[in-house]
């Protein structure tokens, strides 16, 4: 019990920590292509920091749907991340629920962001939640389908489980293609959700072309120190599921000190990795036009849905 | 068509008009009219539509001639197609009278300006279908027109309420979206309202002239010879363009014939302010895509001809280049010979660049069909510069009328004709190219002599002239008026820009409301060169 309580709040704390230099890395690997000498690693560490200590303006138009939604997209998200395997394999909340549990909470979250936009009332705010809507909803159906095919060459909608599983290598894959088509997948939809280029493009001030942005324009000090800072999680979140699933090279199946201190570095080498390649694409590519997005998530969910198919075509 | 000669124009509206009366040109290669007010809409009506003249509606401008003859009198700038000839007609209002013929209702590009000339000198349109105020915003208190000889120019208003209305779109699932004039990066203030079914633009209207400086009172309160500083300032990024129209301008009423060595070196400065607007232009749009690789190259292209400017004058944004009679500083054929060195790196860097730019799958889908302005659309706006050289228009000042050196300097025009934000990218890559050549050019055949000439006699008052070069953005023209003693009487400034801006809300209409900044950045329109 003891153990267990340690191992979550351990997780917390990888989680909480890595997310910042996440978003850093992809913003100093985008500088560096550029020829930009870019931000120090440490500056969104820095700026949660300065956001804390604000004071927050909140408009005289606006609900308790407002402030609360912060505290549940930060709590919905911490709580999926703590679904997912990080530094060891069977993570210590994994008796809380499953892959569809994990869906969800992240969609809770994306659903009172929409809200939230809504509720200031601005223009851009409204605007931003009716594209959420278009992206989110495409994201999810692609999302469970990539999982699907990935829990059913494991036999466990349980992450852990199927982290742990391949870890020890069993039930030895003999055709990786419906696991490759769920990773090509499951990276679109990373790319979708966490508001990255092509659907999104987290670095600009232009009002009229947000989506993530758009919605939380209206907040201000902690709460949008907490915006961020989940938004960052949830890059965490995405970044932990594929690296772990995909290559669970490295990860701690056991509980010892040599283990744990192993499966740290390979986490935190491995997501680091993944967030480098998202700063490659974003310099690679120009943002989408947004009607275009649901072109790339449909993309998305054929191969989600390829990856299905693969399985039962394999099997028989 | 065919193109005749200056006296065969003359004659056909003669023919045409037998009431209207020749005067002297103001300027080479045009013709001056005097028209009675009542014929306007009929001639203006001839110039635009005649097949053999299709005269562009280029400037239209009123100035108040009470202190000395009691009357205002309007002036109508068409620009021939075929041959770039210049057609002035101007006509006297008395004191008394108030009142002229509006000519938007069959020339569209007349619009602005005559809601321009309703607020600054009271005089009405009649017949105008939009008579909102335009310049004047509702605050400003009821018979206030800053541009008449009676309003003092130091005079503090006061402040009134008005709405502006507005036009509403109707319907299921149609809202407005306002954006501006406080925007979320460091622009400048403008407002933007969008009508949009979900994110397709129904309609947009422009609300300009948020920043009404006086910039054309402030003038009339200026020598002629004292004013380039002035004119330096209407827009910060066109410095050279505008010192160089209004210089230009001021040599004609003084007489003066500027060298040809200043006027090569003029050249070569406007043609650095191009390179450096269009490097960071094509940044900017590919910015606006989340392209930020090119940004980053061609911010850094930009900043290396900021530098090498600063090296040769002193300033970035190159003040004080330009003065009334050539240029105060001479710079050597050596440190020429240094120019194009630089300039032939950036030219190779940018020929990379621009290779990624156009290869690049993801960016060519954003800007291919986005912000279309059909050819006819702008020819109706006599929309000009970069916007309409991608849009058809066949028209570059420097090939068209040659000022500076460009009469020994042939210049290639970029032209496309599909109007969308590609061709708008295009026309400035292909001007990179091509400022750089002009460059190379003006280094073999610029002639050593002096830099400036000795200011002549003072003009008459009520002398006026026309001036007009082909900046970055587009034609700038100035026209100025002499009054007693030097001074300026009336100094009428038209940046590219308050011909452009109307234009942009055709180009984005049926276009989604997250590529509207992409649009609005491929025009690049100065709001300080129009708000004046």
């Amino acid at each position: 019990m003891l153990l267990t309580i340690a191992l979550i709040a351990a997780q917390t704390t990888v989680l909480l920590a890595v997310s910042p230099f996440l978003v850093g890395l992809i913003r100093k690997v985008k500088a560096r292509l550029q020829l930009r000498r870019g931000a120090s690693l440490i500056q969104p560490y820095a700026d949660l920091i300065k956001l804390f200590r604000k004071q927050p303006v909140i408009s005289t138009t606006t609900s308790w749907i407002f402030t609360a939604t912060p505290y549940i997209v930060f709590a919905s998200i911490l709580t999926a991340g703590l679904l997912v395997p990080t530094f060891i394999s069977q993570t210590p909340m994994n008796f809380a629920g499953n892959i569809i549990v994990l869906v969800y909470l992240l969609a809770l979250g994306t659903f009172f962001l929409m809200l939230a936009g809504l509720d200031a009332g601005s223009a851009f705010g409204g605007m931003g939640s009716s594209r959420e809507a278009i992206v989110a909803s495409l994201t999810e159906p692609a999302m469970i389908l990539a999982i699907f095919a990935i829990a059913l060459t494991n036999g466990s909608t349980n992450v852990s489980t199927i982290v742990h599983k391949t870890a020890l290598m069993e039930d030895i894959v003999t055709d990786p293609s419906p696991h490759l088509m769920a990773l090509a997948a499951l990276f679109i939809v990373a790319l979708a959700e966490t508001g990255r280029v092509p659907v999104d493009n987290p670095a600009t001030h232009l009002e009229l072309t947000m989506i993530h942005e758009a919605m939380v324009l209206e907040y201000s000090g902690r709460y949008l120190a907490l915006l961020e800072w989940a938004a960052g999680l949830k890059l965490a979140v995405f970044l932990s599921l594929i690296a772990n699933v995909f290559a669970p090279w490295g990860i701690a199946t056991t509980i010892t000190p040599a283990a744990i201190g192993i499966g740290l570095l390979a986490y935190v080498v491995k997501t680091a990795a993944l967030a480098a390649f998202i700063g490659v694409i974003e310099c690679m590519f120009a943002k989408l036009r947004l009607f275009r997005v649901t072109d790339l998530l449909g993309v998305a969910f054929i191969l989600a849905l390829l990856g299905l198919l693969f399985f039962y075509t394999l099997r028989s | 068509m065919v193109i005749m000669d200056t006296n065969a124009y003359d004659d056909m509206l003669k023919t045409a008009f037998p009431a209207i009366r020749a005067n002297e040109p103001v300027c080479t290669k045009s013709s001056h009219f005097q028209v009675p007010k009542n014929l306007l809409p009929a001639i203006t009506h001839y110039i635009h539509t005649q097949p053999n003249l299709r005269g562009k509606l280029t400037l239209l401008w009123a100035c108040d001639h009470r202190p000395s003859r009691d009357t205002y009198g309007l002036y109508y700038l068409f620009t021939l197609e075929a041959s770039h000839h210049w057609m002035v007609l101007s006509t006297e209002l008395t004191n008394t009278d108030r009142l002229f013929p509006s000519i938007t209702p069959h020339i569209h590009a007349a619009q602005w300006y005559e809601r321009e000339i309703r607020d600054m000198f009271g005089l009405i349109p009649q017949g105008h279908p939009d008579l909102r105020r335009l310049v004047r915003h509702e605050h400003w208190p009821k018979g206030t027109h800053p541009l008449r000889k009676d309003f003092p120019w130091n005079c503090v208003l006061g402040r009134q309420q008005g709405t502006y209305h507005f036009p509403h779109i109707e319907g299921e699932g149609v809202f407005e979206v306002p954006v501006g004039p406080i925007h979320a990066g460091i622009i400048e203030p403008g407002h933007f309202r969008f009508s949009v079914a979900g994110e397709p633009i129904m309609h947009l209207e422009l609300r300009h002239f948020w920043k009404h400086r006086g910039v054309e009172k402030l003038f009339e309160q200026q020598p002629l010879t004292d004013a380039v500083s002035l004119a330096e300032r209407v827009s910060g990024d066109t410095t050279v363009g505008h010192s160089l129209a209004y210089c230009q301008a001021v040599e004609a009423l003084l007489h003066l014939d500027v060298p040809r060595r200043a006027k090569y070196l003029r050249s070569l400065f406007l043609e650095l302010e191009r390179l450096y607007n269009h490097l960071g232009d094509i940044g900017a749009m590919c910015n606006d895509t989340a392209y930020a690789l090119a940004h980053a190259h061609c911010g850094r292209m930009k900043e290396q001809i900021m530098q090498l400017n600063d090296r040769l004058t002193g300033s970035r944004f190159l003040r004080g280049v330009i003065q009334v009679g050539g240029v105060p500083r001479d710079i050597e054929n050596a440190q020429l010979v240094k120019i194009v060195e630089e300039l032939n790196r950036i030219q190779s860097d940018f020929s990379e660049v621009g290779a990624i730019i156009f290869a690049n799958a993801s960016l060519t889908d954003r800007l291919e069909t986005t912000g279309v302005l059909n050819e006819q659309t702008a020819w109706d706006h006599a929309v000009i510069g970069i916007v309409g050289r991608a849009s058809g228009m066949n028209c570059d000042l420097r090939r068209d009328r040659p000022f500076a050196a460009y009469d020994e300097l042939p210049v290639n025009v970029a032209l496309y004709r599909y109007g969308d934000v590609r061709a708008r990218l295009r026309v400035r890559g292909d001007e990179i190219h091509e400022s750089i050549r002009l460059i190379r050019d003006i280094r073999r055949k610029i002639p050593d002599g002096p830099i400036a000439c000795q200011p002549g006699s003072l003009p008459n008052p009520g002398d006026w002239t026309l001036s007009a070069v082909e900046g970055w953005r587009g034609e700038i023209l100035y026209a100025v008026t002499a009054g007693e003693g030097g001074q300026i009487h009336r100094c009428k400034v038209r940046d590219p820009s308050f011909v452009n801006w109307p234009a942009i809300q055709w180009a984005v209409l049926g276009n989604i409301i997250p590529d509207f900044p992409l649009i609005n950045k491929s025009f690049n329109l100065s709001y300080a060169g129009n708000d004046l």
